[in-house]
């Protein structure tokens, strides 16, 4: 199967048209990556909204599509005391959010608006747990991965992650079978962050808020820059229920949690499962 | 005299008399059968004895449910045996699948003890065991369970009536009266009549204001030894595992009374566990705890201090704050009856505004009279 790859620039309409005329059956919008360290976050926003804009107007006006997907991230819940401890796709919350949060809910809203209008086409949404791995260079991957990890002191955040591949196989998985509807993506179990690095056999610094701080800084300078919403997730944790993506949705990962972790810090060989 | 030889409208007016809901709309059997259930009433008092005997009685029924005979045949990725014992006719501890020590409360090693610390630590630094969703650590929760028993038979003297009204499986709520003032010692003390009376220890998920989640290591701590946040969605997530809750539907108002309003129940909110239980058919286990108004008697109420208390925590929406004098609790002997449960009515669909608040008003009157008759019953408080 041949591939063709067209560069665009993504808040120039060019690119919609280009959709339109392409006739697609399905389109997949995975451009919904923080970008912010690498544009500054007024361009990453601008690019992230625009092009989304023009995306979903693309596909409310092209008759040939039946299924769009649209990767998203569990921050959209935003992260915090104020949230229940559970997530539910379907919950409203209102918990502070972090700059890409916002753009991500927004580029879900332009789903939701496109959904009311083309009732003939199938909208998913997929909110994916931090991918961890041991071949993925993301912040949240560096950070766990750092020898000595500054954490808050007085906090001990719940987190979920993913693997690589169950994330693609999430993707894979919902190009085959075409079910509409928003979903967590996340490996099944759950793990404090102290836990997760006492498995990687890490060792976990509390520091209080202003030494904490200056951590952070440190590792920016290091080149590791913490996103705001890995900041939130480190600082308060959340657990987003993934008994949608196994029940409706019809994914189970292949890895689940600890194993995940196991294979991450390169401690377990990659498909052997943990007793 | 027999309920079976009363024509149905004695029946009718009986019913009206015990305040059972739904009277108009059932047959004379129904009717029998509710009236029956409520004139029974809560059991006798268990008989009174000294709290070496009650812990030995505990840890024998705790230690029953596990066979130190053969240890757990879990190994860790690196090859560390898990060395727990196993639960009996199983081949796992509690912490590896032998139970779901998230949902039973039974020791790992089958008693409780300082000595068994070293045992359990070792598995918080293996991280060995997984998480509850909410956040419950089973081997924390333990720790905190051997500290928190020292109040419970030697300091409060928790007597316990009725635990068989607590259904042995199937979701439950669990609706008390407030109290404390100072530290909610009820949450605590309800949670270990749970598990320390029940034949089955059910793990009870007690339900806090959000100015728990919001301070740093409280909350945290809270969250491992099995707490929840007054939140409507994790108690919906909870009831429909079929996990037992328990809520204070009184809310922070009760728990800030002062002294002169003891043991007075206070209004009940909106009633949304009624909601919450109606849709999930959770039975409404009503309890009436005595000796958590009086540890710390407050003085007076202050608004002021209030302010001066969300001037600091802004999320805290408390009004008035109870002043008290003693900073260390006073040893009150407690008691604590749960009452006989409350079906859900099978509506399918949400109860009415109405229906809410008349069930909301029969939870709260029936905790209120057996708080009347538990004080009366009560000799000294100390």
């Amino acid at each position: 199967m041949a591939t063709d790859v067209h560069l665009f620039e993504l808040d120039n309409p060019e690119f919609a048209h280009f959709v339109i005329n392409t006739e697609p059956e399905t389109v997949i919008h995975l451009q919904t990556v923080d970008r912010s360290a690498l544009l500054g976050g007024r361009r990453a926003h601008d690019e992230a909204v625009v092009g989304a804009q023009a995306l979903f107007g693309a596909i409310r006006r092209c008759e040939s599509i039946r299924h769009v997907i649209a990767r998203s991230h569990l921050c959209v819940y935003g992260m915090g005391p104020r949230n229940p401890s559970v997530v539910q796709e379907d919950d409203e919350l209102t918990e502070r959010r972090s700059r890409y949060a916002k753009d991500l809910q927004t580029v879900e809203e332009f789903l939701d608006a496109a959904a009311k209008v083309r009732t003939d086409i199938d909208f998913t949404v997929l909110r994916f747990a931090p991918i961890f791995g041991r071949r993925v260079d993301n912040p949240l991957s560096r950070y766990l991965r750092l020898p000595v990890v500054p954490t808050r002191l007085g906090y001990d955040p719940r987190m979920q992650l993913i693997s690589g591949n169950d994330a693609v196989g999430a993707l894979v998985h919902t190009i085959d079978n075409q079910v509409a509807g928003k979903f967590n993506i996340a490996a099944p179990g759950q793990l404090f962050l102290s836990r997760i690095l006492r498995l990687g056999k890490r060792v976990a610094q509390p520091l209080p808020r202003r030494a904490y701080d200056v951590a952070v800084r440190g590792m920016e300078r290091a080149h590791l820059y913490l996103p705001e919403h890995i900041k939130r997730l480190v600082h308060h944790g959340m657990y987003a229920d993934t008994r949608k993506m196994s029940d409706v949705l019809g994914f189970v990962p292949e890895q689940n949690l600890r194993e995940t972790v196991l294979d991450g810090y390169g401690i377990l060989a990659p498909g052997v499962k943990t007793p | 005299m027999t309920l079976s030889s009363l024509t149905k409208e004695q029946l009718l007016k009986l019913a009206r008399d015990h305040a059972i809901v739904g009277r108009s709309r059932m047959n004379k059997a129904q009717l029998i059968d509710a009236l029956a259930e409520v004139t029974s009433g809560p059991s006798a008092a268990p008989p009174e004895s000294d709290p070496a005997t009650r812990r030995e009685r505990f840890a024998a029924r705790l230690g029953s449910f596990i066979d130190q005979s053969r240890t757990c045949n879990w190994r860790s990725v690196e090859g560390h045996p898990c060395g727990l014992p196993v639960v009996k006719e199983h081949n796992r501890c509690t912490l590896h699948g032998g139970l779901d020590g998230r949902d039973l409360a039974i020791p790992a090693t089958g008693t409780l003890g300082f000595d068994t610390w070293p045992t359990l630590l070792r598995h918080v630094w293996l991280a060995s065991y997984d998480i509850d969703p909410i956040g419950l650590d089973p081997v924390v929760a333990e720790m905190l369970w051997h500290l928190v028993n020292y109040l419970y038979f030697e300091y409060f003297r928790v007597e316990v009536e009725g635990v068989e009204n607590i259904p042995t499986s199937g979701p439950v709520l669990l609706a008390a009266n407030h109290g404390g003032a100072a530290l909610p010692y009820d949450a605590a003390m309800l949670t270990l009549a749970v598990t320390n009376e029940m034949p089955i220890p059910r793990r009870p998920r007690i339900m806090a204001t959000e100015f728990f989640n919001a301070a740093p290591t409280l909350s945290h701590l809270y969250r491992k030894i099995g707490g929840v946040y007054a939140a409507r969605s994790d108690a919906e997530f909870l009831l429909r595992e079929g996990k037992v809750v328990g809520v204070f539907p009184e809310g922070v108002r009760a728990f800030q009374k002062p002294f002169s309003q003891a043991y007075q129940v206070q209004r009940f909110g909106r009633g949304g566990f009624i909601t919450m239980a109606e849709r999930y058919r959770a039975p409404v286990v009503p309890v009436a705890i005595v000796g958590s108004d009086e540890v710390h008697p407050a003085m007076f109420s202050s608004a002021v201090l209030a302010r001066l208390v969300r001037m600091i925590w802004p999320s805290q929406r408390v009004e008035e704050m109870a002043v008290y004098l003693n900073l260390i609790p006073l040893p009150i002997r407690w008691r604590i009856r749960f009452l006989s449960p409350i079906q859900p009515s099978h509506l399918g669909r949400d109860p009415d505004p109405l229906e809410m608040l008349e069930r909301t008003e029969h939870v709260r009157s029936h905790i209120q009279e057996n708080l009347n008759r538990m004080l009366e019953e009560r000799g000294s408080a100390i």
